[in-house]
């Protein structure tokens, strides 16, 4: 019973971290502009990131390995430079806009100087690494993030059609670049890398072994199910609301509002601090994948148990990462257009870390009988082609919509 | 795997992780130093002083002015193959990494870290 309870809220600990501002701003714009229609790649996408976290767990749980160490270890030294010079970008980007939605969302809880909010987001999160142990960590921002869940209330609530809410499971695609921007947009923000990075590096933390496995699939099946679910909340509700008004949310006090509307001022201010927690966590996570990535690449020692006086290098980089990010934000720059930028590059980065997972996870080598199945080899390849097609798509739809401007 | 024997150089030594006798990561294998014929593994190479040599030779210049040049014993450390206890999921060392000169850019003496508040 011990066992199932500690799976259980590692599941909900992982749910909780499930969102990130990259699925508030993309889905949320999603539903506005095209109401229901891009549900089918909120689940494209949800299905990728729970292969990819899959693949990558088993391989740390069999291996000891970490994603970048399987990176250098497949790609070497000047290839795996490149994926790690691009990951790093990256995460820098993707830092910046957390720790910018962070101080949005704290700005609009207690109306006060936006920088001085990013300064101080900055500064809570150093104090919170530093005085909690990690297990806390990863439970007080999973537990409260979970306080998002007031999104699938706000659908249910909102009664919408569900017979068009259920069309837009079904793939569609259409001639329109903003519209295939937003499928690039939607499946990447559900599979931004440094997840997966930040999960297999816990494991190996954690010291997962053969035995975790079991734990391994859990979250992967159970645990994204529950976060995609949640991503399509997002969808739901926007879609509801604000397409039919023709607003485009372009701000994160907006992503907030139907709760409002179904719940009142409780409704939104559970919005809110349920963002505010998810979005938090995300900055702790991607923050700490930044530094994983480095550490891992030049062999350094690292580790969140190890800590500052084991890991100096590992720890001092986490510091950089943060500070780094922290000036990005500080030049103004509005986080939602940050947010917009990491996601599209994540993507365009994504082929290089997940191609050596793949190989590793298919490798008897290494992973004797826990090598790929059929199942998972099959899965595993057609994802990477779409990964690969996404990537290449990527760019190129951020120019010719101007970025989702459209 | 024992160190004794063939061992896959691509496969499992080159770029894979190094632990030490406390199961301390310090450093990978950059590089591999190969002698006789047939030839031998006789020891790993690593340092920071080693990456230039990874990069195309295009790169190699603007590589060396961020890492310096070679310098051995420095930035460029041998490990002799005796050196070697076992390769597993890492490659392990039979002693401590400070006896090998590894993983100094982790030593706490180097950093302020003893005088943070919650050390």
């Amino acid at each position: 019973v011990k066992a199932i309870l500690k799976i259980a809220l590692g599941i909900i600990a992982a749910l909780g971290g499930f969102l990130d501002i990259g699925d508030l701003v993309f889905n949320t714009q999603a539903g506005a502009l095209f109401r229901y229609d891009l549900l089918w790649a909120v689940v494209l996408g949800t299905i990728g990131i729970a292969v990819y976290a899959e693949m990558s767990g088993r391989v740390a749980a069999v291996t000891r390995r970490p994603v970048f160490d399987v990176i250098r270890m497949r790609l070497g030294f000047g290839l795996g430079l490149v994926a790690l010079v691009a990951s790093t970008i990256v995460n820098l980007l993707t830092i910046a806009a957390e720790l910018g939605g962070l101080a949005i969302i704290l700005q609009l809880l207690f109306d006060a100087e936006f920088s001085l909010f990013v300064v101080l987001a900055a500064i809570g999160l150093v104090v919170v690494v530093a005085l909690l142990p990690f297990g806390g960590i990863e439970r007080v921002f999973g537990y409260c993030g979970l306080i998002v869940i007031v999104f699938v209330a706000t659908a249910i609530h909102q009664q919408p059609d569900w017979n068009d809410v259920a069309r837009g499971f079904v793939p569609s695609l259409s001639t329109s670049w903003l519209y295939l921007y937003f499928v690039v947009g939607v499946f990447a923000a559900a599979l931004m890398p440094y997840e997966v990075h930040f999960y297999s590096s816990g494991a190996v933390e954690e010291r997962w072994d053969e035995s975790s496995l079991k734990e391994n699939r859990l979250n992967a099946a159970v645990g994204y199910a529950l976060g995609g679910l949640l991503a399509c909340a997002l969808v739901v509700v926007s879609g509801y609301l604000f397409h039919p008004l023709g607003v485009r949310p372009d701000d994160l006090g907006t992503v907030a509002l139907p709760a409002q509307g179904a719940f009142g001022e409780t409704g939104l201010l559970l919005a809110l601090g349920g963002m505010m927690f998810c979005v938090g966590g995300a900055a702790i996570d991607s923050s700490f994948s930044a530094s994983y990535n480095l550490a891992q690449f030049l062999g350094w020692e690292w580790g969140r148990y190890r800590g500052p006086k084991k890991a100096p290098r590992f720890t001092f980089s986490w510091l950089v990462f943060l500070f780094l990010a922290m000036l990005i934000v500080l030049t103004g720059v509005n986080p939602v257009e940050i947010t917009e930028y990491s996601v599209v590059f994540a993507v365009v980065a994504l082929p290089m870390t997940y191609l050596p997972v793949l190989m590793i996870a298919g490798d008897r080598s290494f992973m004797g009988e826990h090598a790929n199945g059929l199942i998972s080899r099959t899965l595993g390849w057609i994802y990477f082609a779409l990964i690969v097609v996404l990537a290449i798509a990527a760019v190129p739809l951020l120019l010719a919509t101007n970025g989702g401007g459209g | 795997m024992n160190r004794e024997g063939p061992v896959s150089i691509a496969h499992r030594l080159l770029d894979e992780q190094i632990l030490d006798c406390d199961g301390k990561r310090c450093g990978r294998v950059d590089d591999i130093e190969l002698t006789g014929s047939p030839p031998r593994v006789t020891a790993l190479l690593v340092g920071e002083g080693l990456y230039p040599r990874r990069l195309p030779a295009r790169l190699r210049g603007l590589a060396r002015r961020l890492t310096g040049p070679e310098r051995w014993g420095a930035n460029a450390l041998r490990i002799p193959w005796e050196e070697i206890d076992e390769i597993d999921v890492a490659i392990r060392l039979r002693g401590k990494a400070e006896e090998l000169g590894l993983g100094e850019g982790d030593d706490p003496e180097r950093w302020m870290v003893r005088r943070l508040p919650w050390n």
